[in-house]
């Protein structure tokens, strides 16, 4: 179930990168800049799909260790998901329901006969196929959980439906999907009209996925 | 079939046929008339005013509508002497039962119609018969009842029409009003209507239709009639008909009960069942009336046949079907069902009143059931433990035996804590007097140590303590429910939890607490007479009581550590913890227990199994913990207990928040719940506040405050946490504003400023998708709104001193007023208004608490309305006119708003400004909206105070609307009467100035105007 760190752990990776803001622009040349030749690596990882997640984690490996040496510092060990007992989730709280990380959208308790114990019936929705899972369990069971994090990062590109972020670490990575429907439109317009704006990256369980955007504090 | 007839019976069959049809016809058209005439809603658009529709009512009634029941009384009376009724003759029978039952049914118009009169028009539903003086002749004659009877008791077999001579005869079961001239006349009525019912019920066996129409009746018979009528009848008269209750009460409880065993769609007998328990209540409740004890019979049986229908065989009858087979069902029971305890809570509550009537029966009884069944309990469970231990792993137990018994239990327990004691909402619970003259009758009688002894030994059997029989029986019932208890506990120790039933578990402690909030350190002076052993055993400085509360609280901890998982009974488990400590010399003593301090130790810890707890339970189990700090310690104690219960709280949170790195690891989990579980124990400790540790709790919450304000910037991206920090805020304004002084207050309205900016700060131009696009994604808008509307209540509610409860505490320093409420709740709603859409408003709570707000800011801050940003100011005014079209509550608050508005544009006299252009227009809207619309009654102040102010301000505009209306008036005699009614509308205010007096004065003649001439533009 637990997952290797690598993607996640990203942010975590680089603490002493702060994104000041009067580097910004320079910062976005730059990387820019940069962008161009690193384009080219991701392409061919593009087409070998879940490759480039290993790649991409082997890659970020030396930082990762170096960083370790601080214990509390980024994820180390930290596993994708932990456990709950059932009683203790909450509606609008997240769970793993058929591998797949979900928030709580519905959450009811039932039980066999007057005397019975409970059971706790649990609909989520997939967070990111937006699909809906269902499971029933007895309320003294354990489920998983799973480590939900969100991260912005500023827009600096769109290319062949690919988001081009500039990380705090003044990296830009290029995997992640524009996203279909409405908000995906919405960046691809803000982008246009030359707004800078941020995208909320939401990811759990080695997967992720842009979920919110907002205006860059002037 | 004509041809087998000779000529004159095919003439006669022709005539009576014609005379069928005809009958048919009129009964169709009178049925039509009256629903016609009968209320508004019924009527016909046919363009005319209410005020004509009401007039018709009113005549037509008087006249014609008596003479259709003369005349369908003749029908009937000629149907009921005929023997054998054709199919098509007893239809026509049937639409003429169904006439005289809409006849008496009828919502009679009083002859002055007064102010209320479109609300009298329109109500129609269980409406009890009210004639005017003038049906006198027609309803007091006797030949009337008597025709209804039988007329019923020739067709009870067919169930439709039996559904309309019933509901006839319930209607005459209701007479009352000026048709009595005389209470004489008034008893004669009730006492020819008893004896017709009992000729009427007695000796047959009632269908299954006829159980709800018949208890109607009796339910109408003793909620109309006053008791000195009731007593006055006949005394043989009265017993029979209280002889019969008792017997249609027993036999509609089982029956309902074989109901339930079916699992009937329909349970008529429940209902008529609960009809009957609930006129009981109402018979006893007002007993001087009856000579002591008349009653006491009667309550014995049918709190027997209740006790009987719901224990299992071999003492009771449950789940017996008729011809006595067991039938037992394992259903799926969802948590959106009821509990037993309050689903049937009217049947309990009557139940439980019968039961202290007949104390001397039913307490022995309960007594006895309870003990034989936790014996039986015991062996049960110590049986299945030997199995499994013989052979672990199988699996096979048949809980049939355990699941009878959890359920006599369960029925026990909620009858024995109907019976001991009341549920009270805010006021001090009492011990019942029954009780109490029960327990002092017999405490000459009773050994105290024995009875403290059986009290304080649950574990043992009551029977094996000698003298067991002379202790007192209400505290041998609480102790048989111990016993239920220590069962239970013992139950857990031995592993065998799977086993019990979370239900029973619910149900004791539920009982309990509902036990512990009335008997516990009860309060002498509150009674005039005590019972020596409960004084003894829970009064005040008593080893009885400081022993029942170890007892408690270690069962509240045992509760808590394995049934976290059945979330209803932790939250009965800690709503017991409350009632322990939430009373000062209750909590007193529980601070005495070691296991208090240890539950306090434990919890701070974060450990398991507390932490398994759902978060409202672990809320509320924070609140006991805070709540309990504040009971008498000596100072010393007193700091050690903060230190073990707050102190941690606060340490590790600023160890987790000032940790170097924390902005990277905040999305860690064991973080993100580390700060969960702090801000979900602020909310807890938010809900502790009572005027007396406000200063404590509120300086020791700010510190928390400042710092949730910079895990907003490091959550801003995890909504959950956002959520829940600003929650926190909610609370604390919730609970603690009112108690502020100014300078307290004002730290309170500087941080939720912060709060608010840094909110903004990261919500600017947010836009996101999220999977649950329902209300829950708002909650944060919710929860901002609620927390202005917090802070606004101050201005309503203040109970503060100057910092009266902060004198000692901190020298006063609120010379300069750094913040106020109004830039707080301003700041909040420039933010809010640009987020609040149309489609917003469709969510009702994200919508109630919109308009709560924005009323509330205009009747605090008028004065800030005008300078809102231009945008600002016209969506506020939009959403105004938009709330008048809605609900009316939200229709309401808007009136409101309006008046305040209205006066700080006469106070500014600026005539062009946009505010002022605004009330000219909603000026329109409220005249229409009084004048031309069906009014609702409640909405008249609020109505007629905006509409008032409005026209202070538009003088020559209201003019106007009114010439306009008036010219549209074509008929003379309505233009005369609404100008003469426009003029007297405002002679007491010419001219209308913003002055109380004039104010008051204009609503007093809005009433009449609404009253003479409402009615008469508002057009069907």
């Amino acid at each position: 179930m637990c997952g290797p760190g690598g993607w996640v752990s990203r942010q975590g990776v680089h603490p002493q990168c702060k994104f000041s803001e009067t580097s910004a622009a320079a910062a976005v040349e730059a990387a820019a800049a940069a962008a161009a030749a690193r384009r080219q690596r991701l392409d061919s990882r593009r087409a070998d799909g879940v490759e480039s997640l290993r790649s991409r984690e082997l890659e970020s490996k030396p930082l990762k260790m170096a960083d370790d040496l601080d214990f509390e510092t980024g994820d180390a060990g930290a596993s994708a998901t932990f456990p709950m007992q059932c009683s203790a989730l909450r509606k609008n709280g997240f769970v793993v329901l058929k591998g797949r990380p979900c928030k709580i959208v519905e959450m009811s308790t039932s039980k066999t006969g007057k005397h019975g114990h409970a059971k706790v019936h649990l609909v989520g929705i997939d967070i990111f196929t937006g699909k809906k899972y269902e499971d029933i369990c007895p309320s003294t069971h354990n489920m998983d959980v799973p480590n939900i994090k969100r991260n912005d990062f500023q827009l600096i590109g769109i290319q062949d439906g690919y988001l081009s972020l500039l990380q705090d670490s003044g990296e830009v990575r290029e995997d992640l999907r524009l996203p279909e429907g409405d908000l995906g439109k919405e960046i691809e317009q803000k982008y246009d009209c030359g707004e800078e704006i941020l995208i909320t990256v939401l990811s759990a369980m080695t997967e992720e996925a842009a979920v919110a955007i907002k205006a860059m504090a002037k | 079939m004509a041809a087998a007839l000779g000529p004159p019976e095919v003439i006669a069959q022709l005539e009576n046929a014609a005379k069928v049809l005809m009958q048919t016809l009129a009964c169709s058209i009178l049925t039509a008339l009256l629903s016609e005439f009968s209320s508004s809603s019924k009527t016909s658009n046919i363009g005319l005013s209410m005020e004509f529709h009401g007039n018709c009512k009113r005549v037509f009634q008087e006249e014609d509508l008596r003479q259709i029941f003369v005349l369908t009384v003749e029908v009937l009376q000629e149907f009921s002497r005929r023997e054998n009724l054709s199919a098509q003759m007893s239809s026509v029978f049937q639409r003429y039962l169904a006439l005289a039952n809409q006849v008496l049914s009828w919502n009679f118009l009083p002859p002055n119609l007064g102010r209320h009169y479109i609300a009298m028009f329109e109500s129609s539903q269980n409406v009890l018969l009210k004639p005017t003086e003038c049906w006198r002749e027609t309803l007091l004659d006797s030949r009337v009842m008597e025709l209804f009877f039988t007329v019923h008791r020739k067709i009870r077999e067919d169930s439709d029409m039996a559904q309309d001579s019933l509901q006839c005869l319930a209607q005459l079961a209701s007479l009352h009003g000026p048709i009595f001239p005389d209470e004489g006349s008034q008893v004669d009525y009730l006492a020819h209507f008893i004896e017709g019912l009992l000729n009427t019920i007695n000796g047959i066996e009632i269908e299954d239709s006829e159980a709800v129409g018949i208890s109607s009746i009796i339910s109408n018979l003793i909620t109309v009639f006053p008791r000195n009528v009731l007593t006055a009848i006949p005394n043989e008269l009265f017993s029979s008909f209280v002889n019969c209750l008792t017997h249609l009460t027993c036999s509609f409880g089982r029956s309902a009960a074989l109901e339930e065993v079916l699992d009937k769609d329909d349970m008529v007998y429940m209902e008529a069942y609960d009809k009957l328990l609930e006129s009981w209540l109402t018979l006893v409740q007002d007993d001087k009336h009856f000579h002591k004890g008349f009653f006491t019979q009667h309550a014995v049986q049918v709190f027997n046949s209740y006790i009987q229908c719901h224990l299992a065989a071999p003492d009771g009858t449950r789940n017996l079907t008729a011809n006595g087979v067991a039938s037992r069902e394992e259903e799926e029971i969802s948590e959106l069902q009821e509990d037993d305890r309050d689903q049937f809570s009217d049947q309990l509550a009557s139940v439980g009143m019968l039961g202290r009537i007949a104390a001397e029966h039913c307490i022995p009884l309960l007594t006895s059931l309870l003990e034989e069944r936790v014996t039986r309990l015991h062996g049960q469970l110590q049986r299945h433990q030997q199995q499994l231990l013989a052979s672990p792993g199988s699996s096979t137990i048949d809980n049939k035996m355990l699941d009878d018994l959890y359920e006599d239990i369960h029925w026990l327990i909620l009858v024995t804590g109907y019976l001991l004691a009341d549920d009270t909402q805010g006021e001090t619970p009492l011990i019942p007097p029954g009780i109490m003259e029960y327990s002092i009758k017999h405490s000459s009688e009773v050994d105290i140590n024995t009875t403290l002894q059986i009290l304080g030994s649950p574990g043992e059997k009551a029977s094996s303590i000698p003298g067991y029989n002379r202790t007192d029986s209400v505290i041998r019932l609480l102790s048989a429910v111990l016993r239920v208890s220590e069962v239970e506990s013992r139950a857990i120790r031995a592993d065998l939890t799977h086993l019990l039933s979370p239900q029973m578990g619910k149900d004791i402690v539920w009982f309990l607490k509902r036990w512990a909030k009335t008997y516990l350190l009860v309060n002498e002076k509150l009674y005039d007479q005590i019972s020596l052993p409960f004084s003894t055993a829970f009064g005040a400085d008593t080893e009885g009581s400081q022993w029942i509360i170890g007892y408690l609280l270690q069962k509240v901890i045992s509760n808590l550590s394995v049934w976290s998982s059945e979330q209803d009974l932790a939250n009965d488990t800690v709503q017991l913890l409350v009632t322990l400590v939430e009373r000062r010399e209750r909590a007193n003593l529980v601070i005495q227990c070691e296991n208090w301090w240890n539950l306090a130790k434990q919890f701070a810890s974060r450990s398991p199994p507390l932490n398994f707890l759902s978060s409202p339970v672990q809320r509320t189990l924070m609140k006991a913990l805070v709540l309990g700090g504040f009971a008498h310690m000596d100072t010393e104690t007193k700091q050690q207990y903060w230190t073990e219960v707050l102190q941690p709280l606060q340490q590790r949170f600023l160890r987790v928040i000032n940790q170097e790195n924390f902005q990277q690891m905040c999305q860690q989990e064991e973080v993100k719940q580390e700060i969960t579980a702090t801000l979900e124990a602020l909310c807890g400790i938010a809900e502790a506040t009572q005027i007396d540790n406000v200063a404590i709790l509120f300086n020791f919450l700010m510190d928390f405050l400042t710092n949730c304000i910079g895990l907003m910037e490091v959550y801003k991206n995890t909504p959950e946490t956002v959520n829940l920090i600003i929650e926190v805020f909610v609370e604390v304004a919730h609970k603690q504003i009112c108690y502020l002084g100014e300078s307290k207050a004002m730290n309170l309205y500087e941080a939720c400023l912060t709060l608010l900016q840094v909110y903004s700060k990261n919500n600017l131009g947010r836009q996101r998708i999220d999977v649950t696009a329902e209300e829950e994604q708002y909650q944060d808008l919710l929860l901002i709104m609620e927390l202005l509307t917090n802070l606004l209540s101050k201005e309503f509610i203040d109970f503060s001193d100057t910092d009266e409860v902060f004198r000692g505490h901190e020298p006063g320093q609120a010379a300069n007023r750094p913040v106020s409420a109004a830039d707080v709740v301003l700041y909040g709603v420039n933010l809010i208004l640009p987020l609040m859409s149309q489609d917003l408003l469709k969510f009702p709570t994200l919508c109630n608490q919109y308009y709560k707000l924005i009323t509330f800011i205009c009747e605090i801050f008028p004065e800030k309305i005008p300078q809102l940003p231009e945008d600002l100011f016209k969506s506020l005014m939009y959403s105004l006119e938009l709330g008048m079209t809605m609900s009316s509550e939200v229709c309401q608050l808007c009136l409101e708003a309006l008046t305040p508005l209205a006066e700080q544009c006469a106070k500014a006299q600026e005539t062009d400004s946009p505010l002022f252009l605004a009330t000219r227009h909603f000026l329109k809207l409220v005249f229409d909206m009084l004048v031309l619309q069906k009014h609702n009654t409640e909405m008249t102040t609020a109505a007629g105070e905006a509409f008032y102010t409005l026209v202070c301000l538009h003088q020559a505009e209201y003019s106007e609307l009114v010439e306009t209306l008036l010219s549209s008036q074509q008929d003379p005699v309505i233009y005369q009467r609404l100008a003469d009614a426009f003029n007297k509308l405002t002679a007491s205010s010419t001219p209308p100035t913003l002055d109380r007096k004039q104010k008051v004065a204009f609503l007093k003649s809005l009433e009449e105007f609404m009253a003479n001439v409402g009615g008469l533009l508002c057009v069907k």
